[in-house]
């Protein structure tokens, strides 16, 4: 095996890991900027992650049944596109402190100056 | 906690149905002494319960991960299996061959096995927030 191939390899065996739990971050981060339907929802998190997060809407639906039930997340029906009345998700008040938190001790790690060095060094 | 889930009542529903038929199936071929058929009933009757118990627990499962290890469906299973059998005591439908006795012990010894389910239920929901598993609640 060449060095390109171990590195896709490797790569992808290490993104399909990095992925798990990411999902519900990056619906998180669609229900901050506004109320929105599944398929806005989809579409979101598929264009704001360079399509490298995918999403079925099965997969979505359930995790938002999940996280309805907990009360992170609810929803009120309004008029669909000339079809049935669409359920558009929001986040609700814990929701919102349950993301805040995440972001605050997860994510903000990454504008640390050292570390914003660190990302943007080439070996 | 949500208990009672869209498909937890729909096997309710289709549970009593089977169990009124098989009710009166029993006790049918109990009072003319087919006893051969009463195996046959039996055998349907307990494949009917696992497949509407396989379908709707399913369902149930896609639908929201509650994780309570069958409880639910057990309990729900256990009440209106014994309700069905007291009602069908109550009214005189009984075979004059059934003996109320047994209905009182399967109820007892299926009792004490529903307990011990309980017991594992309340320990598995020690790793649960609101009776999801925490290991399923961000997957």
């Amino acid at each position: 095996m060449g060095n390109k191939e171990l590195l896709n390899e490797l790569l992808i065996a290490w993104e399909e890991t990095y992925k798990k739990g990411q999902l519900t971050f990056w619906i998180f981060l669609s229900l901050k900027e506004g109320k929105k339907y599944v398929d806005e929802i989809k579409t979101f998190v598929e264009e704001e992650s360079n399509h490298s997060m995918t999403c079925e809407s099965q997969s979505l639906y359930r995790n938002l049944r999940k996280f309805q039930h907990v009360g992170v997340v609810d929803f009120e029906t309004g008029e669909g596109n000339k079809g049935p009345e669409r359920k558009y998700y929001f986040l609700t008040e814990l929701g919102n402190a349950l993301l805040n938190a995440f972001i605050e001790r997860n994510i903000k790690l990454f504008y640390n100056e050292k570390i914003k060095h660190l990302l943007n060094k080439e070996d | 906690m949500k208990h009672l889930t869209k498909n937890l009542i729909s096997f309710a529903i289709f549970f009593v149905i089977g169990g009124l038929i098989f009710r009166y199936g029993l006790s049918h071929f109990l009072e003319n002494r087919m006893l051969s058929m009463v195996w046959v009933l039996a055998t349907i009757y307990f494949l009917y319960n696992f497949g509407i118990g396989w379908y709707f627990g399913k369902r149930d499962s896609e639908s929201l991960p509650l994780f309570d290890i069958g409880f639910r469906f057990h309990f729900t299973t256990f009440l209106l299996f014994n309700i069905i059998s007291e009602v069908w005591h109550y009214f005189g439908l009984l075979s004059v061959y059934e003996n109320y006795q047994t209905n009182r012990l399967i109820a007892i010894y299926w009792g004490i096995g529903l307990l011990i389910h309980f017991v594992f239920y309340v320990i598995a929901q020690k790793n649960t927030i609101k009776g999801i598993s925490k290991d399923d609640m961000f997957d």
